[in-house]
């Protein structure tokens, strides 16, 4: 009995601990870089450290805690929702779809559509091309086959991924090198109003992922055993596609592909402290985002002045984490 | 009173194929039905459709006399259970975990109450699997493995039970021991059908029997009585034959 309720009490003690590191990362992370910040004078309000850490490192930590937070998020769904350990946004085609429409519109020099950034409002188009084709070829009988979408988004992977080697070949030089540089996946300021618009809507989809925690579970086990113990299959598969999609292509539009997050985070997560989705989403949300925050940071300071993208840092790091995984569990 | 369970004139098509037409029948609590045929005859779909995962074409299942499509995903779970043919191997749940959640369709609260627990542990008991409860489910045995399935479907505290094919990948022993569970879940009140290929474990054990063939029930009789009448083993093979053990129980031969 006092055995059984500690596992409880363990569980939320992870939740917890995860959100006091993840506040803590946006409360510690903005004072690190390469200029040293005064605290008295941001307190003072005076420049120019005050604007420098507003406008500059703040809005960077909290995108780079957003997003690393969704991608990672979205990978531990996909994973659940298609039984499948490699799953993610890129495997799926969401993020290299995403990647495809801002590689597009920097090779067609928009600066901005519509008021907002032409490369936010190509990767959103892009993924949501990619997410509409995938689930159109994957909807079988009414609902959506899980080898299908997976396929499917393998092989929209690799057409999205030659076209932006094609575009990138026939681009002028300097666009070339603008388009590298966005492929690498950067952390870069962005407006608060952006940032707002972000953060609600990482709010909204991850509450409504991590409610389903329990149908994850049942669904990571197989079809038939969700389907037998009260689980609305269509319903489920539909929601948690195109929310992972939302965050997705959200994530990516605002920092370039960083890959590797949603697949280290979760699996660190799963293996060490619980494959189930009740503790491993929260955390997944948290930690992934304190991880991007974490390699942004690190990316500003190791070459400084010169700064190493988040992206490299992150495959830096998880490529060889990959090879292990690999290496352990295949 | 209407019968726990009532499929009336049940008929599914899969692509242009008729895989069911109009099956039908009628099953008490307590009764332990084995469901054979020969492998398409559309065994696993009946049963997948007993369990709400595919909708027939037409005709209606009653469950305790009301529709089966009338029930909410979460009120059929809580009465009838499912044991899948096959789970995947590297499922990163331990033994507990899984077991619990046959639990989620009781439970309104995010993590299971302690009377959630004791289910589990209960049912952990039962099916002999209590000493592994901290182990991944995936570094099981088989038979281990289908063990704690059966723990699952047990904390569900459903009316009807659904095995599909639940002795496939066990040893002898595992076989047998499987099936008087089975049988035991029955006795108990539970009414509990199983898909089997294996004809003297089936008629050992079950106290009734439903051959399936080419999509419609061909024999339904009582298994105490299976050798009156063995016309029925040639809707599974012309190469059978019924005798009966020194105890005077049916017992097919292999020819």
């Amino acid at each position: 009995m006092g055995a059984l309720s500690m596992t409880t009490a363990r569980s939320y003690g992870w939740i917890w601990g995860s959100a006091v590191v993840f506040l803590l990362a946006g409360l510690l992370l903005p004072w690190v870089g390469s200029g040293s910040i005064s605290v008295e004078r941001v307190m003072a309000r005076q420049p120019p450290d005050y604007p420098i850490f507003v406008q500059l490192r703040v809005s960077r930590t909290v995108l780079g805690l957003l997003a690393g937070g969704a991608l990672s998020l979205t990978g531990s769904l996909f994973q659940s929702m298609l039984r499948d350990s490699l799953a993610t946004p890129y495997t799926l085609g969401v993020s290299a779809g995403a990647a495809l429409g801002a590689v597009l519109t920097i090779a067609l020099g928009f600066g901005s559509i519509l008021g907002v950034p032409a490369t936010w409002a190509g990767a959103l188009a892009g993924a949501a091309t990619v997410v509409a084709i995938v689930a159109g070829a994957s909807w079988k009988r009414g609902q959506l086959s899980g080898v299908r979408l997976l396929l499917s988004g393998i092989a929209l992977n690799s057409i999205c991924t030659a076209f932006i080697l094609l575009i990138n070949s026939v681009v002028r030089e300097h666009r070339a090198f603008s388009i590298v540089q966005w492929l690498l996946g950067s952390v870069d300021s962005v407006g608060y109003g952006v940032l707002f618009a972000f953060a609600i809507v990482v709010l909204v989809t991850s509450v409504a992922i991590i409610t389903q925690a329990r149908s994850w579970n049942l669904l990571a086990v197989g079809e038939a055993w969700a389907g037998s113990r009260g689980v609305d299959l269509r319903r489920l598969m539909t929601m948690g596609f195109l929310c992972g999609s939302v965050l997705t292509a959200g994530a990516i539009a605002l920092t370039g592909p960083i890959g590797f997050v949603g697949l280290i985070v979760p699996h660190l997560v799963r293996s060490r402290i619980s494959p189930d989705n009740r503790i491993l989403m929260p955390c997944s949300l948290l930690l992934g985002g304190v991880l991007v925050a974490a390699c942004d940071t690190l990316g500003r300071i190791v070459l400084a002045p010169a700064e190493l993208p988040a992206g490299a840092v992150m495959a830096i790091l998880g490529g060889p984490y990959l090879v292990w995984l690999v290496r352990r569990r295949f | 009173m209407s019968a726990l369970l009532e499929v009336r004139h049940v008929t599914y098509d899969y692509s242009g194929n008729t895989v069911l037409n109009s099956v039908g029948f009628s099953a008490e609590g307590g009764e332990f039905v084995v469901l054979m045929g020969v492998n398409g005859a559309g065994k696993s779909t009946l049963l997948d459709i007993l369990a709400g995962l595919r909708n027939p074409n037409s005709g209606e299942i009653l469950l305790r006399g009301r529709a089966l499509h009338a029930w909410t995903a979460r009120e059929r779970s809580r009465r009838v259970s499912h044991l899948p043919q096959a789970t995947r191997h590297d499922l990163p749940f331990t033994v507990e975990q899984m077991v619990l959640m046959g639990r989620y369709v009781h439970a309104d609260r995010w993590f299971e109450s302690d009377e959630d627990r004791a289910y589990a542990e209960d049912a952990m008991r039962r099916m002999d699997c209590l000493q592994f409860r901290d182990r991944l489910y995936s570094t099981l045995s088989g038979g281990e493995q289908q063990r704690v399935l059966l723990a699952a479907c047990m904390v569900q505290c459903p009316d009807l039970m659904l095995f599909d094919e639940p002795a496939t990948y066990l040893d002898v022993h595992q076989q047998l021991q499987c099936f008087s569970t089975l049988a035991g879940l029955a006795r108990e009140g539970a009414l509990c059908i199983a898909v089997t290929h294996d004809l003297n474990l089936a008629l050992a054990h079950s106290s009734r029997a439903l051959i399936l063939h080419q999509g419609k029930i061909t024999a339904d009789f009582l298994t105490p009585e299976a050798s009156a009448n063995s016309e029925w083993l040639k809707w599974l093979s012309p190469r059978l034959h019924m005798t009966s053990t020194p105890e005077g129980n049916p017992w097919v031969l292999y020819r």
